[in-house]
């Protein structure tokens, strides 16, 4: 028992798994019973993906510059959704670029943004917080900026709204529920490569070297700054693939698309922590920020089901709130009591 | 002189403390008296520090008995300690760089006049104080954070003492105090006792203590070995009783293959740090670069390994000259160094053995210089640890988790992976008990019998004698004698500390 | 000692009352005045710069909290839903119960304080990092805010608290009230933080909590009094908030407030890696910002611009702190 206990409490990645079962069986039961006001069934949780795709991505962004360590955090990941959003409904919707090199010039522009970052926090010093603060600022004033606060929804925009619909899978599609095809095209594609990059590469090694012991790091030989930069480059870069998604999805390239409300950057914060990504760098993995994604989006689909009108997205900001500091505390116990969380 | 009836001002009995698995302290007794001297000594893991945590009420004992003048104490917290009048000078200055040194005499008990803090009261009380250090009295209202590291001890010290301390703690006060700053501390040392103060004095440096202390306690593995009259002892014995065993000193003699200097320093220079160093190292040789600290010994190592670049001077490798960009650059010239701090500039804390001993080796452990070739990277990291004798069940492991010899180990294999030419080894066996290092000096003879030049930077006098062919010795920033491996520890001390020990 | 020593120490017992970088801001919001004024003749009438003032007061009050904090090494990234929480309730009991001004304030207040613990208990005993416990508490206080708000916005809020408004009610000798409770009110906690015992230790836990609790100080007892402080002050600043605006009250109310007092925290010189800082500084950050915000609209340029400069604003004095830094370790 104390054992099952203590790997519920040093495993993030089997907490997250039970919190996910309790989660799904939880409506399940509230379903079957009535209470819902829509069924909370495999083809409305594979619906509501849709919605997993900026946030996963944007959580994979946060887990590499929060990996690095120092403090290490991208405020601006938001601000540059909407720039590089901004940039790429230019690009593709009005000065006719082909989709292909739109997107990859969107990413680029995202790995611009984020070079800023990684320029200001690794050569020059500033504190991340700091740096990206004021590169938050400054982003998200350029993105209204610079259409004269008008979006951009031109016929071109308009029809990458199939980015977001439900496709069937090939093969076994028919026993199982239409996925969003946005899973497909950058999601996963996404994760396969962040997950390639820290747990194959020496690039991985290096980053959750300098995040565990920069000095230590130093002293190995291993390029310090050059690697914390980079780590804020692909959070841009992966920034402005979420910023095409996100253009997909809105059917329009927004200028407000990230900062609006509660902007991008904090849930995709929330979502690296709740998945296991230490703030003090060095710790997280991918397979962490991916399950927790899915926890926050299914509870989110189901509470949507549980309440009448906007009291659902309200109840929604309670359980983000609740899980991180459920999570976050759940942490600090866990290093006190059992030296820490892997 | 001692009446064996007093009550002793502090008595700790059955002392016993853990931290998870690791026992730091079991069962110890320590006892205290007023009016003197208590020498703490130990090997580095013995238990000193855990020990006089717990007197300062910083760490709370699992187990065992506190008493303050004969009245048992709960010692709860750090507030508790400094009510009863304990105060600790610990090694790391406990200052706030930001605030002055006034703000930090007086931190946590400011005196203040109808709620604000006297300044003027606090002032004049820290001026009497750096009076009594030999300290301008300018500095009353410096910020810390300008002055010099040893300058910073000396306001610890007055720190201690503005609170009236019944019992002072100094741990390991003269590591970073040059000999005149030791004998202004060992004059305030004698005032205190003088005015009935205890102090309790750890220090690694045996030979002080004879001119010091009047008692002196001995841990071993965390218990109390024993405490004894210093006047009852020598060196010798003290050292007999720290490590629970002879010290072999006897070894046989090596002989260093002639040849040109792989690595050498002349006239090396890194302007305030050290000057004119000249040093040579053969292939095959161990060279030990012996200096107590501040010589400027360890400023050296940071420049053959490119972490400072000298201001002059010329650094040959294999004959020609070149400038070490950076520590990236002098591993690929074939230096490789084992850092003196292993915490801080040696371990990745909760990363794996087989992470720590690859990191800095990744791009020759790697496909196409980008995947990681974890077949590879295992297979290395096996190798090591059977050639190093890492106890561990297997590389997957926590460096965390290991003991500080088996950690050097790890920290030690990261240097091996790719061979190296030059290597420097910074306080190679410093925290590592006496199995580890025999089994490190061990194998630094034989990397050197493979053909390496190994340049070790120590202030360990008896493992240079043991493991070097010469020792170079590094005093005020600059090399000055040079011994065979034959020579005594006095001459070496003598010439280390100035000639006049 | 001779009388003489005594009376120099005496004269120079703590380092200059006033930083480099609040003297350089001085001058940078003096310069940007003259300029402005030069510019748009409609600048420095009171018309214009009253409502300066009064837009500036929230964001310096909040800001005398989150110095605070920072110094102690923490940050509070919740008080912008703190302020959504207090202002809502604030207008909605001024609207159903039609308490009068000292009773509003005092409920706002109140209601700041309880926010603040909360986050204060979950800090200083919870023993996680201060972001991400206010990230939480971010959420639940919005939470909280919008189920208050229950759905849309509150109308039709009376003027009770028109003392700390635009209008004339709101100012005395043609100051706004808003801004002279943020000045005393800044003016007292820069006192508290230099002169007092409890004000010196918040700077020494930033620098180093371990070692200020082993030198004594009660470090979580004063790291929660900095969040609850923070919640009071957000508490007043909400009334401020409600009594500049209409009589109604929507749900973006504080969204955004918090890294807009944080901005003006680190540009007024305090460090985000604590330690060091000043109230003095915020207020002239916060005075900085709320310049460029009304410089830009006079200007007739894009209102959104003015976030341009806020970046390069932090950009700027944070990186001038940076070298001087590295020049002081160089030297």
């Amino acid at each position: 028992m104390s054992r099952a206990v203590r790997l519920l409490l040093t495993q993030r990645i089997a907490l997250l798994a039970v919190l996910l079962v309790v989660v799904v069986v939880t409506f399940f039961i509230n379903d079957m019973g009535g209470y819902l006001t829509a069924p909370y069934d495999f083809d409305y949780m594979s619906a509501s993906l849709i919605s997993a795709v900026p946030l996963a991505m944007l959580g994979l962004a946060e887990m590499l510059v929060i990996l690095s360590g120092r403090g290490g955090i991208d405020l601006s990941v938001g601000a540059i959704v909407s720039l590089a959003g901004m940039g790429f409904g230019f690009a593709y919707g009005e000065w006719g670029w082909p989709l292909w090199p739109a997107i990859l010039a969107t990413a680029g522009l995202g790995a611009l943004l984020g070079a800023v970052n990684g320029f200001l926090v690794s050569y020059i010093g500033f504190p991340a917080l700091i740096a990206t603060l004021a590169t938050f600022y400054a982003y998200k004033s350029l993105a209204i900026v610079v259409n004269d606060q008008q979006p951009i929804s031109t016929a071109p925009v308009q029809e990458l709204f199939t980015l977001s619909k439900s496709v069937e899978l090939p093969l076994f599609g028919r026993y199982v529920p239409d996925v969003p095809l946005g899973i497909f095209t950058f999601l996963l594609p996404t994760v396969v490569a962040v997950w390639l990059l820290l747990a194959r590469t020496g690039y991985g090694r290096r980053l959750y070297a300098i995040g565990t012991n920069d000095v230590a790091a130093r002293w190995a030989g291993i390029p310090v700054r050059d690697t914390r930069f980079k780590a804020y480059v692909y959070a841009g870069l992966i920034s402005g693939l979420v910023a095409v998604v996100t253009v997909g999805q809105f059917a329009s390239a927004r200028p407000d698309a990230g900062v609006s409300g509660n902007g991008m950057a904090l849930p995709a914060i929330t979502i690296a922590v709740l998945g296991g990504v230490a703030i003090t760098g060095g710790i997280g993995r991918v397979a962490g920020v991916v399950l927790a994604t899915l926890l926050i989006v299914w509870l989110n689909a189901g509470i949507l089901l549980a309440f009448v009108g906007n009291e659902g997205s309200q109840y929604q900001l309670l359980a983000l709130g609740a899980v991180l500091i459920f999570a976050a505390l759940l942490n600090g116990l866990t290093n006190r009591k059992y030296g820490g969380t892997q | 002189m001692t009446d064996a009836n007093e009550v002793p001002r502090l008595r700790l009995t059955a002392i016993s403390k853990r931290f998870g698995a690791v026992r730091a302290i079991q069962h110890a007794d320590f006892t205290v008296r007023a009016a003197k001297v208590h020498a703490l000594v130990g090997e580095n893991g013995a238990g000193k520090s855990t020990m006089i945590k717990i007197v300062a009420g910083a760490e709370t004992a699992d187990t065992g008995e506190i008493e303050f003048d004969g009245v048992p104490v709960g010692m709860k917290d750090t507030a508790a300690a400094i009510a009863l009048g304990i105060a600790t000078v610990y090694q790391e200055p406990q200052l706030f760089p930001e605030l002055t040194v006034a703000e930090n005499i007086f931190l946590g008990r400011e005196i203040t006049k109808t709620g604000r803090v006297d300044w003027a009261a606090q002032n004049a009380r820290v001026v009497e104080l750096l009076d009594l250090l030999g300290l301008p009295e300018r500095y009353a209202t410096a910020e810390v954070g300008t002055l010099s590291v040893a300058e910073q001890q000396q306001v610890s010290i007055a720190k201690a003492l503005a609170s009236d301390a019944k019992v002072l703690i100094l741990d390991e006060p003269s590591a970073i105090l040059t000999d005149a700053e030791i004998e202004v501390l060992f004059g305030v040392v004698r005032r205190l006792t003088a005015a009935g103060v205890a102090v309790v004095y750890i220090s690694h440096r045996l030979d002080e203590l004879f001119r010091i202390a009047d008692e002196v306690t001995v841990m071993r593995d965390g218990r109390t070995i024993g405490t004894y009259p210093i006047k009852d002892l020598t060196v010798r014995q003290i050292a007999h009783l720290m490590v629970g065993e002879e010290l072999s000193d006897a070894r046989p003699h090596r002989v260093v293959p002639e040849g040109p200097a792989v690595l050498e320093l002349s006239g090396l220079t890194r302007a305030g740090k050290f000057r004119d160093v000249d040093v040579r190292v053969r292939a095959g040789e161990i060279v030990a670069l012996y200096g107590l600290v501040g010589s400027g010994v360890s400023e050296i190592a940071a420049c053959v390994y490119g972490i400072d670049h000298a201001t002059s001077g010329d650094l040959r490798l294999g004959g020609a000259s070149v400038r070490i960009r950076n520590p990236e650059h002098a591993q690929r010239l074939g230096v490789a160094l084992l850092p003196a701090n292993r915490k801080v500039e040696g371990m990745f804390g909760f990363q794996s053995i087989a992470f720590n001993i690859s990191a800095g080796h990744l791009r020759l452990l790697s496909r196409f210089g980008v995947w990681v070739d974890r077949a590879r990277e295992r297979s290395e990291a096996l190798r090591l640890i059977e050639r190093l004798a890492v106890r561990t069940p297997h590389e997957r492991q926590p460096i965390s988790a290991m003991s500080g010899g088996n950690a050097q180990k790890v920290v030690l294999a990261r240097q091996l992976v790719e061979r190296p030419k030059v290597l420097v080894l910074a306080e190679p066996t410093q925290g590592v008990d006496v199995g580890a290092k025999e089994e490190i000096h061990r194998l630094i003879t034989e990397l050197a019998e493979e053909g390496t030049a190994v340049l070790v930077v120590t202030s360990d006098l008896p493992e240079a004698l043991r493991i070097a062919d010469r020792i170079q010795v590094v005093r005020g920033g600059t090399t000055t004698d040079e011994f065979g491996p034959d020579a005594s520890q006095v001459d070496l001390l003598a010439a280390a500390a100035g000639g006049d020990r | 000692m001779t009388a003489v020593a005594q009376a120099r120490i005496r004269k120079r017992v703590l380092p200059s009352p006033v930083t480099g970088q609040e003297v350089v801001l001085a001058g940078v919001i003096a310069a940007l005045w003259a300029a402005l004024a030069v510019g748009t003749p409609a600048f420095l009438t009171a018309g214009s710069v009253q409502p300066l003032l009064v837009a500036t007061a929230p964001v310096a009050l909040v800001g005398v909290g989150m110095t605070i904090v920072i110094i102690t090494g923490g940050i509070d990234v919740s008080v912008g839903g703190a302020i959504m929480v207090c202002s809502v309730l604030t207008a909605k009991a001024l609207v159903g119960a039609d308490v009068g001004l000292g009773a509003a304030v005092l409920l706002s207040v109140a209601a700041g304080g309880v926010l603040g613990l909360v986050n204060g208990v979950l800090i200083a005993y919870g023993r996680v990092h201060a972001i991400i416990i206010t990230f939480g508490t971010a959420n639940l206080f919005m939470f909280l805010g919008l189920r208050i708000f229950g759905s849309g916005t509150v109308n039709g809020i009376p003027g009770t608290l028109a003392f700390f408004g635009r209008g004339p009610d709101g100012r005395t000798l043609g100051i706004p009230h808003a801004f002279l409770i943020t000045l005393l009110i800044t003016a007292a906690a820069w006192w508290w933080l230099r002169h007092t015992a409890g004000g010196r230790h918040f700077f020494a836990i930033g620098g180093d909590a371990q070692a200020a609790r082993l030198a004594g100080v009660r470090v979580q007892r004063r790291v929660l009094l900095a969040y609850v402080l923070t919640g009071l002050l957000v508490g007043l600043a909400s009334c401020f908030v409600i009594a500049q605006g209409t009589s109604t009250l929507d749900q973006s109310v504080g969204s955004g407030k918090e890294l807009a007092v944080i901005a003006a925290v680190v540009i007024g010189g305090t460090s985000i890696m604590g330690g060091r800082g000043s109230v003095l500084g915020t207020l002239l950050g916060a005075l900085l910002v709320q310049t460029v915000v009304s410089g830009v609209t006079q200007l007739g340029w894009r209102s959104q611009l003015s976030d341009l400069f806020v970046g390069i604003f932090i950009i700027v004095a944070v990186g001038a702190d940076l070298l001087r830094a590295r020049a002081r370790r160089n030297r």
